[in-house]
């Protein structure tokens, strides 16, 4: 390496010698400004032996700064030094807007980006649930082409794995609902009808809602995770072109896996969520459990727990199509994946509950024995 | 080259991954202003030997020293300040896929450069120029094609006018032409700016255009069976050299080695 550079001021000549490297061109660039101060500066680089290229966009820089107000010259500079000058007196301008924030414009521009992708969005899953449905429909006519190993292995994730917090959960609301309604109830002396209150909640909405919104938050990313991953590894091209049916590997799997585990989640957090309100009962209200269990008998019917298993199939089917279908969306890198799981959640939540606003709707009018 | 004083020398060197040893014994000097290409086949620890010289995992044993101090001293003062003069181009650029090239090449000048953001902005535009990106500063990497990342990768590498810079195979999934553009573009930053360049690589051609010197690695004996000037390795008598380097499938390889 050559020596380091030394800069010496004479009257208005600033004279640089040696190699000027970035971390000390400070001083440079004040002795160019403080000459530049009192007239006209002479900058000598005949003795100077290369600059660092970001010593030399100081240089440039400095000098143009003191030209606004006096003249500089320059002697001495390689021919190199001054075509990388030429250029950056070219580019300077340009590159000011590089990487500064956007424009007021360039905000409306994007808000119309978004509502076009929006749209894109609805009409792709639209589009992604017929086929899926259509891949579906081939597997029930040829059953053989189910991969079980895969969906066994779904439903163990999906399902099994997820009694634990659904049960605690879910009998951790049956407890708060028993508790909220006996102390609602006691003010009329009606804590009778705890029972009534915490089976209907907790069959028509409590049960099948928090199964989905634990299964959206587990598995749904799960499913938008390991599609985008696959496609960001080249993985579903590489099945494509061998000629398999990606829905039948990728899709058919997970939904099938979520149809036959959601029903059952919900009659597991039925089954705790009313455990909470017996236990609650026998504690808060001095209920005994066979007057709760006589009283659920007797306004509750078989078809509340139906229903709610019929609600979980729905919503089973939307968290793994929502779930695969924000997956197969990925097309740039690892961070698209992020944001990938993230939507396949807060969606399949949004559509989650939209359908069971629906659902519940329908039922209030056809359930037998609704007083309205 | 070889009485000047090595800028890297890595002495006795082990390593390897989980419990398996890829290398041993290793040991070898760069000099200053050197192109030194690191050759092999395939798993035979190029990149991990690369991943060891950078101080990306701490070798099992020997050490690496820059200018004469392991790298490891000093409580990893050594390694710090020697990370600002050199850089490092990854297999695929390794750009942040959030910020323009502009920005990219921007990032170690920031960090390590007390000048105004103008400044660092025309500094960063001349290493995209020099790599024939000018027309690119505003690009995303995802918007460019696979070349031209590893080339604004080799802007960033060389963004703090670097003394030494490290490559992981350069040409890995590049076309001929990019690639040899590639090659040219090291050859003339290491003739103008005298950056001494190590490169990890196994594409002969790259090796034939570049190197001024050569040392091959062999997983059959996890460490260095060859070393000199390409021509002398192309004349080499053990079988495993001679069958890397005139392109021959391993079988006659085995059957000396």
């Amino acid at each position: 390496m050559t020596t380091d550079e030394s800069i010496s001021v004479e009257g208005s000549v600033l004279t640089v010698r040696g190699l000027l490297r970035a971390a000390s061109v400070g001083a440079l660039t004040e002795a160019l400004s403080r000459i530049a101060r009192g007239g006209g500066v002479v900058v000598d680089l005949s003795a100077c032996d290369g600059m660092e290229t970001a010593a030399a966009a100081a240089v440039f820089d400095a000098i143009r700064r003191a030209r606004n107000t006096t003249s500089v010259e320059v002697r001495g500079a390689s021919s190199e030094l001054l075509q990388v000058w030429e250029m950056f007196g070219l580019r300077a301008k340009a590159l000011e807007s590089v990487g500064r924030p956007r424009s007021l414009r360039t905000h409306f521009e994007g808000v119309g980006a978004d509502v076009l992708t929006a749209w894109d969005v609805v009409a792709g899953l639209l589009s992604f649930s017929r086929q899926s449905l259509e891949a579906m429909g081939r597997t029930l006519r040829y059953p053989a082409s189910l991969r079980l190993s895969l969906a066994l292995y779904y439903m163990e994730q999906a399902g099994v794995k997820a009694v634990p917090i659904i049960g605690v959960l879910c009998w951790l609301l049956g407890t708060v609902l028993g508790y909220q309604s006996g102390y609602q109830l006691k003010t009329f002396g009606a804590e009778i009808f705890m029972p009534d209150l915490v089976g209907y909640m907790v069959t028509w909405e409590i049960g099948p809602l928090l199964a989905a919104i634990l299964v959206a938050g587990r598995s749904s990313s799960a499913f938008a995770a390991e599609i985008g991953t696959m496609k960001v590894r080249q993985e579903v091209d590489a099945l494509e072109v061998m000629g398999f049916d990606v829905f039948q590997f990728l899709v058919i799997p997970k939904l099938i896996a979520l149809i036959l585990v959601m029903p059952v989640l919900v009659l597991i957090a039925d089954f705790f969520g009313l455990l909470g309100g017996l236990l609650i009962g026998g504690w808060y209200l001095d209920m005994p459990a066979s007057v709760y269990m006589s009283r659920l008998h007797l306004v509750m019917l078989p078809l509340d727990f139906y229903w709610g298993m019929l609600k979980g199939l729905v919503f089973a089917l939307i968290i793994a199509t929502v779930g695969c279908f924000t997956g197969t969306r990925v097309r740039g890198g690892a961070s698209e994946v992020g944001e990938a799981t993230t939507t396949a959640v807060v969606t399949a939540v949004f559509l989650v509950i939209v359908a069971d606003a629906l659902i519940s709707l329908v039922y209030v009018r056809i359930r037998p024995g609704v007083i309205m | 080259m070889s009485d000047a004083i090595p800028i890297l020398e890595v002495r006795d060197l082990e390593g390897g991954y989980g419990s398996s040893r890829v290398l041993r014994d290793i040991s070898f000097t760069v000099a200053p202003g050197e192109i030194l290409v690191i050759v092999g086949r395939s798993g035979c620890g190029k990149s991990t030997l690369l991943r060891y010289m950078v101080g990306l995992s701490r070798p099992w044993a020997g050490s690496v020293l820059f200018e004469g101090s392991d790298i490891w001293s000093d409580s990893g003062r050594v390694l710090s300040s020697a990370r600002r003069r050199w850089g490092v181009l990854f297999q695929s650029g390794a750009l942040l896929a959030s910020l323009t090239l502009l920005e990219n090449v921007m990032l170690p000048l920031s960090e390590f450069r007390d000048l105004s953001p103008a400044v660092l902005r025309l500094a960063a535009f001349r290493k995209l120029d020099m790599v024939g990106l000018a027309d690119f500063a505003a690009s995303y990497p995802l918007e460019i094609s696979g070349g031209m990342q590893k080339r604004a990768g080799l802007a960033r590498a060389l963004a703090l006018d670097p003394d030494m810079v490290f490559f992981d195979e350069p040409s890995a999934g590049l076309d001929p032409v990019t690639s040899a553009e590639l090659d040219q573009l090291v050859c003339s930053i290491n003739r103008t700016l005298g950056t001494t360049m190590v490169i990890v690589t196994h594409e002969l051609p790259s090796i034939l255009a570049i190197s001024d010197r050569v040392i091959m690695l062999d997983s059959s004996s996890q460490g260095i069976i060859a070393q000199g000037r390409v021509e002398q390795l192309k004349e080499h008598s053990d079988l495993r050299v001679h069958a890397f380097f005139h392109r021959l499938p391993q079988g006659q390889a085995n059957d000396v080695a």
